[in-house]
């Protein structure tokens, strides 16, 4: 009977111990604490003031061979093209362009077809030509996007110049009051946008949700993983393997412990990115913390578990770099999830910083979320990683 | 159990000369033995880590596991605390497997690691409270059980001191305090007196007999051989294997084969001259004048080894038992025990 009671009690007595120890070990190295505290919000001010959001245009030049009698004035391009080109000149070879293409002096070259006219005559297309020369994907894609932009607006511009000419013979032949502007029969619709979203923040404002859910999985894990590897090799694991400490009442006082600490950390660097950098916070603010508490305690039970796994300090360093890089190719941080294959996708979801960045997104972009079946996953992958810990832990302290 | 045919068996209380610790003046508390060791051997790979192993720690004792660096003592110390699992003999602390020790049974157990593996950045007290919360130590009896171990060990001043600042012999303190805060009944110290001065290594001597007195069962490593004057029962460990197994007096009579008197004669004396003497093995020319009598017994030796030499025309100026260091004895039963290996070989 005693031991029902006293057993429990000295169990929360184990826990709390090691939550004291780890909060005066952090609290002993202000240096480290400040780092954390600063460096993320720092990364995010500096990106904030450093980052224009506007794509620098790419250097064009817009070749009409001699045949054509398209205009020859680089302005007429550059008001076509709009600000994503920058129409350096209008050439009547490709030659020289060319060259300069392939020494990355330029970023596109537009050759307009010599034989238009006869294909336009002939009853055909005729193609216009664009080159660039990149081998990042996404600037592929978006010289690929431009050049259908320009290849639109100087179609727009012949059958432009084709209803005019056929108008003023209509007009001349038959006296008809009927008069359909150019523009119209060139473009017969145009677009209208509306953005149904609540909010629409600036780059930083978008980016922030997804960069403190990304620096809190590293922070967390980086924490623990250091916290208790650095115990392995000290020796002070054998101490506590000798003691009557069990592995979940390790584990317990590592989360609580380094819990509060991330804890403390988050709250502070929301403040000042919601306060200082002025991103939104649409959501309800307990929801928020829901979804951090919970992204912290799943990505403390992974650097727990890179602790037990790594065989020396450097080694869980490598790992939690590793699970960064992974972090930021899988996560939706960079790159949509659903743009990656099934197989893809199952292992992004296992990953705590996926179901962060899509829930922080929502809940202080949106104010809402569509996707509250993360908050599970997020909950059970903090509950799995608990329980995986726990069990690896016991092996540890048990094995040789 | 099956003792190692140079082990004594029992553990009676050893006999000597006093010196400022006091030794072995106590016979061992009723009950079953804190620790048995029963033909214990573990090896790593190729390598032999412990080999064929035996020994028991009655309550109450001392026990000094004594050979010099890589000769299993931490093997054999991990072993007891279920750290190492033995390749074959059976290992029994506090009655339990060391491997699955219930967690009452951990509490029982305080253990100080060879080297420093505390807290840095926590201070003295916070360490030894730290400890003493995973041994269980309620918070209403902590600060004053830490003050109380603080103090036994020297370290009141230091107290708030973080351990990365302490001397290395102040932190062997800490972790002796840290081993002790929770009344532990049965005390595993790995090489506490090692790298630190003399005069402390002679304090910890006398915390642990005074733990030895309060009924702690107490295993002990050290490579200073001189130590195990110190304990009740001594395993001197070579190798991996268990060299002797013995009270520290008995150790010296099986190192020598037997007691050794050593007699001074007035003017030069040649023991060629000496007629053989009843009861005596041998005698050796140590000097001119100085020689050793190996005897069974020290005392029905004396007079006669007296007679033969006034017999041979010598005079005895004195004759009194001689005490080889420990070093000594421990040379002489290595080289010993190496000899039989070859023989046997």
């Amino acid at each position: 009977m005693r031991g029902l009671v006293v057993g429990p009690f000295k169990s929360v007595t184990r826990i709390l111990a090691q939550v004291r120890k780890e909060l005066i070990q952090v609290r002993r190295r202000p240096g480290a604490f400040l780092s954390l505290v600063l460096g993320p919000f720092l990364i995010m001010a500096i990106f904030g003031l450093g980052y224009t959001g506007v794509r620098k245009p790419l250097d064009t030049v817009v070749v009409i061979p001699p045949t054509l009698s398209l205009p020859r004035d680089p302005a007429f391009y550059q008001q076509l093209a709009g600000p994503a080109l920058n129409i350096l000149s209008v050439d009547e070879t490709p030659d020289s362009a060319q060259s300069r293409l392939a020494n990355q002096q330029l970023d596109l070259v537009i050759v307009a077809p010599a034989d238009a006219a006869d294909k336009f005559r002939a009853g055909q297309q005729a193609q216009i030509t664009v080159a660039y020369n990149s081998v990042d994907p996404i600037e592929a894609g978006y010289a690929d996007f431009l050049a259908g932009v320009v290849d639109r607006q100087i179609n727009e511009q012949i059958i432009r110049e084709a209803v005019t000419e056929g108008q003023s013979y209509v007009i001349g032949e038959a006296g008809s009051q009927i008069h359909v502007p150019p523009e119209v029969v060139a473009a017969p619709t145009t677009v209208s946008v509306t953005n149904l979203a609540p909010t629409q923040p600036d780059v930083v404002g978008f980016a922030a949700p997804a960069a403190l859910a990304l620096m809190l999985q590293h922070m967390a894990v980086t924490l623990t993983a250091m916290s208790f590897v650095r115990e392995r090799m000290s020796g002070a694991m054998e101490l506590l393997r000798v003691s009557p400490v069990n592995s979940l009442e390790l584990a317990l006082g590592k989360y609580l412990g380094l819990g509060i600490v991330s804890g403390i950390i988050a709250a502070i660097t929301v403040a000042l990115l919601v306060f200082g950098l002025g991103v939104p916070m649409l959501g309800n603010v307990w929801l928020i913390v829901l979804v951090i508490a919970l992204l912290i305690a799943a990505s403390l039970g992974l650097g727990l578990i890179i602790s037990v796994v790594s065989d020396s300090e450097r080694q869980a360093v490598q790992l939690c770099l590793l699970l960064l890089l992974a972090s930021v190719f899988f996560s939706g941080f960079v790159l949509p999830v659903h743009e990656f294959r099934e197989g893809v996708q199952y292992g992004a979801y296992a990953l705590p910083v996926t179901h962060g960045i899509r829930l922080l997104q929502d809940l202080m972009l949106r104010g809402n979320s569509t996707s509250w079946w993360q908050l599970g996953v997020l909950g059970a992958l903090a509950g799995g990683f608990l329980i995986l810990t726990v069990v690896l832990l016991r092996r540890t302290m048990r094995s040789a | 159990m099956e003792m190692p045919a140079n082990a004594t068996g029992g553990p009676p209380a050893p006999t000597g000369v006093a010196t400022a610790l006091p030794r072995a003046s106590r016979a061992p508390l009723p009950g079953p033995p804190s620790i048995v060791l029963d033909h214990v051997s573990r090896s790593f790979g190729a390598v032999v880590g412990v080999e064929d192993i035996s020994m028991v720690a009655a309550p109450g004792r001392l026990l000094g596991i004594i050979g010099p660096s890589g000769a299993g003592k931490t093997t054999t110390i991990r072993l007891i605390l279920g750290a190492l699992k033995p390749g074959s003999g059976a290992v029994r602390v506090l009655g339990e497997d060391p491997r699955h020790f219930r967690r009452t049974t951990r509490e029982r157990i305080g253990y100080m690691p060879q080297s420093f593996v505390l807290y840095p950045e926590l201070t003295a007290r916070e360490n030894v409270n730290f400890m003493a919360a995973l041994f269980g130590v309620p918070f209403f009896r902590r600060g004053k059980r830490v003050a109380e171990v603080l103090d036994l060990v020297d370290l009141t001043d230091a107290r708030d001191r973080r351990a990365e600042n302490l001397s290395g012999g102040m932190q062997r303190r800490l972790e002796l305090a840290c081993a002790l805060v929770h009344r532990p009944q049965l005390l595993i110290l790995d090489e506490p007196t090692a790298g630190i001065d003399p005069l402390l290594r002679t304090r910890i001597w006398h915390e642990l007999d005074h733990q030895r007195r309060a009924g702690a069962t107490i295993v002990v490593t050290t490579q200073y051989v001189a130590e195990a004057e110190y304990c009740d029962e001594v395993a001197l460990i070579s190798g991996g294997r268990l060299i002797a197994y013995a009270p520290p007096a008995d150790l010296r009579r099986m190192a020598l084969g037997g007691e050794v008197i050593e007699v001074g004669t007035k003017g030069p004396f040649d023991v060629r001259a000496l007629a053989p003497i009843e009861g005596v093995n041998h005698v050796r020319q140590l000097g001119p004048a100085q020689l050793l009598v190996f005897a069974h017994d020290a005392g029905l030796a004396s007079p006669r080894v007296a007679a033969a030499i006034t017999a041979a025309g010598g005079q005895v100026e004195y004759s009194r038992e001689y005490r080889p260091t420990f070093d000594e004895v421990f040379a002489a039963l290595v080289t010993g025990a190496a000899d039989a290996r070859g023989q046997v070989e």
